[in-house]
């Protein structure tokens, strides 16, 4: 593995790849588990912000700026998602209360 | 010292990760996801990336989250009670993603990359070289990206706003 030298000490670039893991598992765990479908909202923030650490690791392992470039546009992609998410759970909440995500089954057969 | 820095913002950050799905009152999940952005941040400055490192402070830790919290502060406390429907499926999806991780863990250990050059790291990163990347070759996504912050405020006005439907 590539050793980064950040600051005069070495540091491996898998420490980064793997802390993104973490958190996009974590992500993942948060959206597949729980109900409450802001909370829901917020693990794919979660899994979001995962997926930007590993782009930028990379782009410092390659010394290529392209993955940061990448990473501001995943910022502006999760940016709207929340912004239209929200917008639709809070016209969703105005029409009736909603504690369950599986309560939203009108669609089913 | 850079190590000492890592592990203390990767700790912040998992455990704020490990906060986000397991409080049960959003407003907490909410305060725990800006814990884990600012230690992001800090390891986007440890990789030189000072440009996004901003951008996660301001647009992110700022902008979305506050954004959340208005959301919640208009919807209330919405407490989760009980367990749902679905216990044994919360069970298999745990087993999923266990063996999700494990297979991300397993490709990592294959990579090889090589040993990274003595870049300019008084160049890299800045906001000049995002620039000149953003204007030059990746002019087209980047105005792409306008027409999808367009879209998104739209759809969001439209979406909330107040009459007879």
């Amino acid at each position: 593995m590539g050793k980064l030298d950040i600051g005069g000490s070495q540091l491996d670039t898998s420490w980064f790849l793997l802390l993104g893991a973490i958190l996009f598992t974590l992500g993942t765990v948060g959206v597949l588990v729980r109900r409450n479908p802001l909370i829901i909202l917020i693990s794919i923030e979660l899994m979001l912000n995962a997926v930007n650490l590993t782009l930028i690791a990379f782009s410092r392992q390659l010394e290529n700026i392209e993955g940061q470039l990448f990473a501001l546009m995943t910022m502006t992609v999760a940016a709207a998602e929340a912004v239209v998410g929200l917008a639709i759970l809070v016209d969703i909440f105005r029409v009736r209360d909603l504690e369950d995500i599986d309560d939203l089954s009108e669609l089913k057969g | 010292m850079a190590i000492a820095v890592f592990f203390v913002a990767a700790a912040m950050a998992i455990v704020g990760g490990v906060g986000v799905i397991s409080f049960r009152q959003p407003i907490r999940s909410v305060l725990s996801l800006v814990v884990v952005m600012i230690a992001l941040s800090v390891l986007f400055l440890l990789l030189s990336a000072q440009f996004v490192f901003v951008v996660q402070i301001i647009v992110y830790a700022g902008a979305v989250m506050v954004l959340f919290l208005f959301v919640i502060a208009l919807l209330g406390p919405a407490r989760e009670s009980g367990r749902g429907r679905l216990r044994f499926q919360a069970g298999l999806s745990g087993l999923f993603v266990l063996a999700f991780f494990g297979l991300v863990y397993a490709m990592m250990q294959g990579v090889q990359f090589r040993q990274p050059e003595k870049t300019d790291l008084s160049v890299f990163g800045t906001v000049q070289s995002i620039a000149v990347g953003l204007f030059t070759s990746y002019l087209y996504p980047f105005e792409l990206t306008s027409i999808l912050l367009l879209v998104a405020a739209i759809g969001a006005v439209y979406l909330s706003r107040r009459d007879e439907r």
